[in-house]
């Protein structure tokens, strides 16, 4: 095996990464705070996805119009995120479990006929932007130029949670609310809004990332599980509710997927559960995750 | 209070005319209803078997699993390889089916059993979604998205009413059997893990292992579900396998009751029914089934039967205050 190979694969999984990353902090964010898993994320993911590649078309700007379409598909789902806290989840946080989940897995199901009734069942993919349509060299080797657009911005992501969840009053509160929602509610602190803003949050989160992967001509129904089944395993092997867990986790499973598809791509989501289950035997909360009380 | 709802079931079974009563009329049945009507009853009865092998682990023993419908699917492909690849007989490849759910259930359930709640929900659901995409990649093996076709049962099971009284007996038998384990010191136990997995712990009691063996022995009946569709459909795809499927017997258990053992069975028969008349005019079918959890979680938790069960049982303690009185 060469070094130019092994090199290639490992950026192309650190691209992943990244991408994975995009997708499991929100998810992660969301139940860290909430303690709600949202089924319903790859759906926001998806539907942010379809929403940018109409109104890149409908634009049909060269330059701006992917950038427009990204924020405006972030905004429009975080308008809806407001829409199912307000409406539904919140009314769920006193039962058990099992009835938020199905909640969430609900607005799955109605969000899949939703995409396959506004765009039906096409593949579709937006032209990479300008500047990142041509390629990068590094060590003498190209590489996609949109792929660092994305490391970069799941890097910008990273930093930006690490602020605000480490190095502002909000963080404090959130870190707090994760620990002992009785006790945060009690010092005054409105827990609902708490709770509305960081299910906002999440599913700007999600919109803007499946904004972002509609370049790598991946815009299709199904786009959704494929992605919430890769997050699910990043978030149990770092971890779930930790931010450096999420981060390890995303750049675990994008290595193992992109080394897993050169040697055989129809085993490569195996590949990435047999690492899940070895976290699982050593440490079931995963790698950065605190034991279930 | 839990020993109290199971003698209260137990004690509505032995007064069971009324189930007496449900088994004639499933006897005379098809001698009534249309041919397309029997069909959808063959459904209910199978949807109903994976629904109470869901139950188990759901409603006695508190775990979710969100990924029941891999082993359905397993129990469907193993009988639909069998039968038309290896030339198998129809009866050997019925009892494989089961058999190869209970393996890997063995290998998913030792990974998923040492997790609780949320987690053992999420693992499930993954390991679901890995089974089906490892059977819809493989194309050379398991046909891909093209699933297998021309699964024919043997030439006595071939009409439609026939076929229907074998899917009553399997059903039948199989309630059966989950119900004598329900009931049994080991059903008592799982319930216990329910209720309070800590003391169970600490009365000597090895949870993971427990957990493990009803893990498998709900993978079987998911399995055998899938095993005796398989040959009445005459076909197999990879949609049985998907997390949709999955969640079917979930919202049956939720629709029906899940602290019932009946509760999944009615929840599945009105899913299937109503399903069957909704595709009658729109083929935005998962929609309709979203509203219908919603409407559910909203307005009947607990299920219907649980609803029902409350209201008697008010009731009942209303009477019982009079009677003091």
């Amino acid at each position: 095996m060469s070094f130019d190979i092994l090199f290639n694969q490992f950026m192309s999984g650190i691209a992943r990464a990244a991408l994975l990353f995009l997708v499991a902090s929100g998810l992660s964010l969301t139940f860290g705070v909430l303690r709600v898993l949202n089924f319903a994320h790859g759906s926001l993911y998806m539907l942010g996805a379809f929403i940018s590649y109409s109104i890149w078309k409908f634009l049909l700007m060269p330059v701006l119009g992917f950038y427009i379409a990204a924020i405006v598909a972030a905004l429009v789902m975080a308008a809806l995120g407001l829409l199912i806290e307000f409406v539904l989840l919140r009314r769920l946080y006193s039962r058990g479990w099992p009835e938020q989940l199905l909640a969430t897995y609900a607005i799955v199901l109605m969000i899949t006929d939703l995409v396959k009734w506004a765009w039906g069942g096409k593949f579709l993919s937006i032209q990479r932007p300008k500047p990142f349509t041509g390629a990068v060299f590094l060590f003498d080797f190209p590489f996609p130029s949109y792929n660092f657009f994305v490391i970069g911005l799941g890097l910008i992501l990273v930093v930006f949670l690490w602020w605000l969840v480490y190095r502002t009053r909000l963080g404090d509160i959130i870190r707090a609310a994760a620990s002992d929602r009785e006790m945060v509610a009690a010092l005054g602190i409105p827990i609902p809004w708490l709770f509305t803003l960081i299910f906002v949050l999440g599913s700007m989160i999600a919109g803007l990332s499946g904004a972002v992967t509609a370049p790598f001509g991946s815009v299709a129904l199904g786009m959704d599980i494929e992605i919430i089944v890769e997050c699910f395993a990043v978030v149990v092997i770092g971890g779930m509710g930790s931010l450096p867990g999420t981060l390890l986790g995303s750049f675990i499973v994008g290595q193992v997927y992109s080394f897993g598809i050169m040697f055989k791509p129809e085993l490569a989501l195996a590949f990435i559960f047999m690492v899940m289950a070895v976290v699982l035997i050593i440490r079931p909360w995963g790698i950065f995750g605190r034991p279930e009380r | 209070m839990l020993q109290n709802q199971i003698k209260e079931e137990k004690s509505l079974l032995q007064r069971g005319w009324w189930l007496i009563l449900l088994i004639v009329l499933s006897l005379i049945v098809p001698f009534i209803i249309t041919e397309f009507y029997l069909t959808i009853l063959c459904e209910a009865l199978v949807m109903s078997l994976l629904a109470l092998s869901f139950n188990l682990l759901f409603g006695y023993m508190g775990q979710l699993s969100f990924g029941q419908a891999a082993f359905y699917g397993l129990g469907g492909y193993t009988v639909a390889m069998l039968m038309t690849k290896a030339q198998f007989n129809f009866w050997l490849s019925l009892i494989a089916g089961p058999v190869l759910a209970a393996i890997i259930g063995l290998i998913v359930g030792f990974f998923c059993v040492r997790l609780r709640g949320i987690y053992f929900a999420i693992l499930t659901l993954a390991f679901g979604e890995l089974i089906f995409f490892i059977v819809f990649k493989w194309h050379n093996f398991t046909g891909g998205d093209d699933g297998i076709q021309g699964v024919f049962p043997p030439e006595f099971l071939k009409s439609l009413i026939s076929y229907y009284y074998f899917i009553l007996i399997v059903f039948l038998l199989s309630a059966f059997i989950l119900w004598k384990i329900i009931h049994s010191p080991f059903g008592q136990t799982i319930i216990s893990m329910r209720e309070n997995s800590e003391r169970t712990e600490f009365l000597g009691i090895n949870i993971a292992r427990y957990q493990l063996i009803a893990f498998v022995i709900a993978a079987a009946f998911a399995g055998l579900a899938g095993a005796i569709w398989v040959p009445f459909y005459r076909s197999v795809a990879p949609s049985y396998l998907t997390w949709i499927k999955s969640g079917e017997p979930v919202m049956a258990a939720i629709l029906g009751g899940p602290s019932l053992f009946f509760g999944p069975i009615l929840g599945m028969f009105i899913m299937t029914f109503f399903h069957a008349w909704v595709l009658g005019f729109t083929v935005y079918w998962p929609v309709v089934m979203g509203a219908l959890i919603l409407v559910v979680i909203f307005f009947l938790p607990g299920g219907i039967l649980g609803f029902i069960h409350e209201k008697v049982n008010q009731r009942r303690e209303r009477l019982n205050q009079l009677m003091e009185k």
